[in-house]
């Protein structure tokens, strides 16, 4: 009985030592995986800041200025052109101009589907040959 | 002590009688037992030594440390030798709607340690090979100096530290460092300044800054990223301040200025949200920044402001009551004061009316005011104007007005009409914003700030009647007076002109002017104020060879309003306000508010 219980003890030993190292190992593991993406962090920001810096250089209005002039019809807006929000003609009354247009086409109409089976019949409207 | 012991040991075997290897046996029995014997008498050798030994081992170990301390150079790494050297972490600079106007970026340098460096000259050529622009007699000679850490060339591109890291050369490696870039350019360049390579600010906002505290920090040894520091927001508008930048550099290119300068001020918030000085420098390019040409001609110039300081003259009789809209001065004939005499430029030679000097832009009428108010009087009004005193602002670089030593009559009058005192251009700015904003003098500022912080502690200066007569009177002259070049269609623009002659080896040039213009946008409740200033503009055959501000300055100033305008919210207006002037309509100028076109203009 004694000896079982000592057995026991033994393996227990054996068994929490072998915990104890695995929580350790995987503890250094993690760290250095928080150290390593702490890095990765760092990287992506000081990437992000250059990133910004370029995206400022690029837009900075004296190029953007040069670019418009020489690709865009446009001209500067005159004080003439801006206008209040209540100075706008009111609203339209609303036009479902593609439905209108499918009315035009007769694709509203209910379309006969051959009732009789008839797999050959043509079911779009075509030049009829009877 | 072995000899010693041997010797007992023998002693014990030359004594015994009995057999060889018995005998063998019972001496190395005595032996041990001689060894672990703990009797006093035999160990006390046997403690001397082990403290000798102790001893021995002590001293060595504190002789060791000593050493240590004394040669403590060489046991430091380089990181810790870098990290007074390395370039600090600074906050972006932002404008007022989150551009950016200045940021850091990560770049490599290349750094050596000479003493590690087994071939200095081997190295050297090596280095100057891929880094061309390094100086190899300036490297070797540093490369020879007892230091531990040198730099060979700060912010290297990718592509030099791949060369310079297959080179393979011992004792020479790479850093990270912070760099300032400015990704705007010259825009903005006076009032951001520039920091150096080791992330010092050496002028603008960013000497600034480093005032605030952060110089202190890096000091203290705290090593700051960028995710620490807050951005610095502005009060600068870049799309506005690009547009006046650009319409200065046209005006001054077509009337063949030296120099220009403009600024746009918010006045109820003393928030400047565009500002230009030409000729300018990239920041990006430090070096140029020390050209005396390249100066903020706000800020750190002083000049006679010429007629705009008419403006504060007139505020000043009308708030001490001497004048009001109404009064006449007598301008019939040139003023004469001892051996000088004040002339007017554009001279009616009649009775002006106070408005009518405004628009006339008179020197004689502007003069008698002054004179009204008295020398005493005029000087504690431009005292509380904070046109005597040097005016702070968060830019390190100012400049004290040139207050003449002996303020007699005659600099009084000459004063009343900008000149005999040379101020700041943002000074006069202040007091004119102060003039049209209801009363209330805001210290300019570069950073973002709200109307309630800004009006805290601003004092009062002259009363709401006198700021809205003001207001009145810039709006005649864009009508009818002198302003009117400056008068866009579709905005309610006010203005004052101001043509000064320029002091050439001590007398008042003819040909040599300084003008400069002021515009109040809208002008029956003011929200930005323009000012635009050339340095010896030249006529134009357009300008039938008028050289004065209307032309020039003026001129500028409408181009800018018109493209700032919508830029800065401001919406154009088909019919201008009836009332605009609801004040001085119930003091009985109705006048104020009928439209003065139909007067005829002058």
């Amino acid at each position: 009985m004694v000896r079982i219980l000592n057995l026991l003890a033994v393996v227990a030993l054996i068994g929490s030592a072998i915990y104890a190292y695995t929580i350790k190992y995987e503890t250094i593991f993690h760290a250095e995986r928080i150290v390593k993406l702490k890095h990765e962090i760092k990287a992506e920001q000081d990437q992000i800041g250059t990133l910004r810096a370029e995206w400022a250089h690029l837009t900075r209005p004296e190029r953007i200025q040069a670019l418009a002039d020489k690709f865009l019809d446009l001209q500067p807006v005159a004080l003439t052109q801006i206008v209040s929000a209540d100075a706008l003609p009111a609203k339209a009354p609303r036009v479902d101009a593609i439905g209108r247009k499918l009315e035009a086409l007769g694709l509203t109409e209910p379309t006969n589907t051959p009732r009789d089976g008839e797999a050959s019949a043509p079911t779009t409207p075509s030049i009829r040959t009877r | 002590m072995i000899e010693g012991r041997d010797a007992r040991v023998r002693d014990g075997t030359s004594g015994g009688t009995v057999g060889p290897g018995r005998n063998r046996v019972r001496a190395m029995k005595a032996f041990i037992a001689d060894l672990f014997s703990t009797k006093l008498d035999k160990s006390q050798d046997r403690i001397k030594l082990v403290a000798c030994v102790f001893l021995l081992v002590y001293g060595i170990i504190a002789g060791k440390l000593i050493l240590f301390g004394l040669r403590q150079d060489q046991t430091l790494g380089v990181k810790r030798a870098a990290s007074d050297v390395i370039a600090a972490a600074r906050p972006d600079v932002l404008d007022r709607n989150g551009e950016v106007l200045a940021t850091d970026i990560k770049v490599m340098s290349v750094f050596a340690e000479p003493r590690r460096i087994i071939d200095k000259d081997e190295a050297v050529e090596l280095l100057t090979a891929v880094l061309p622009d390094v100086d190899a007699r300036e490297l070797r000679e540093r490369l020879g100096s007892r230091k531990g850490f040198i730099w060979v060339k700060r912010a290297i591109t990718p592509k030099q530290q791949q060369e310079v890291y297959r080179l393979g050369l011992p004792g020479v490696g790479f850093l990270p460092e912070n760099k300032r870039v400015y990704p705007n350019g010259p825009i903005a360049a006076h009032v951001l300044g520039f920091a150096n390579l080791d992330g010092v600010g050496i002028s603008g906002l960013e000497k600034y800054i480093d005032g605030q505290g952060l110089a202190d920090l890096h000091g203290a040894g705290f090593s700051l990223t960028p995710d620490d520091l807050k951005p610095i927001t502005t009060s600068l508008d870049l799309k506005a301040t690009y547009a006046v930048r650009d319409e200065l550099t046209k005006g001054i290119a077509k009337f063949k200025a030296k120099a220009g300068a403009a600024a746009i001020l918010d006045v109820d918030t003393g928030e400047v949200v565009a500002m230009a000085s030409l000729p300018d420098y990239d920041p990006n390019t430090p070096a140029d920044a020390l050209d005396p040409n390249h100066i903020n001609r706000l800020s750190v110039g002083v000049y006679e402001m010429g007629s705009t300081f008419k403006a504060i003259s007139i505020a000043m009789a009308l708030d001490l009551g001497k004048v009001n809209l109404h009064s006449r001065i007598d301008a019939r004939d040139s003023l004469r004061y001892g051996r000088f005499t004040i002339h007017d430029y554009h001279a009616q030679h009649r009775l002006l009316s106070v408005p009518e000097v405004f628009t006339y832009s008179s020197n004689i009428g502007v003069a008698r005011m002054a004179l009204m108010v008295g020398v005493e009087g005029h000087k504690s009004f431009l005292r509380k104007m904070g046109q005597l005193s040097r005016l702070r602002t968060e830019l390190p670089e100012t400049a004290d007005p040139l207050v003449p030593k002996n303020w007699g009559e005659l600099n009084t009058m000459t004063i009343a009409f900008g000149q005999g005192l040379n101020v700041a251009p943002l000074q006069a700015v202040m007091a004119v914003g102060a003039l049209v904003n209801g009363g209330t003098l805001v210290t300019p500022t570069f950073l973002k700030r709200s109307e309630a912080e800004a009006k805290k502690d601003a004092p009062r200066v002259v009363k709401a009647e006198t700021s809205e007569s003001m207001r009145y009177l810039m709006r005649l002259n864009a009508e009818i007076g002198t302003a009117k070049i400056a008068d866009i269609k579709g905005y309610f623009v006010g203005g004052k002109t101001g043509t000064a002659d320029k002091i050439v080896h001590g007398h008042y040039s003819t040909d040599r002017v300084f003008t400069t213009f002021m515009a109040i946008l809208p002008a029956d409740k003011p929200k930005y104020l323009f000012l635009t200033l050339l340095d010896e503009p030249q006529g134009l055959p357009e300008t039938q060879g008028y050289r004065t501000a209307a032309w020039n300055s003026g001129s500028v100033t409408g181009k800018i309003i018109e493209r700032t305008g919508p830029l800065l919210g401001i919406p154009p207006r088909i019919e201008f306000p009836t009332q605009p002037f609801p004040l001085l309509a119930k003091l009985g100028y109705g006048m104020a508010n009928a439209p003065a076109t139909g007067g005829g203009g002058h």
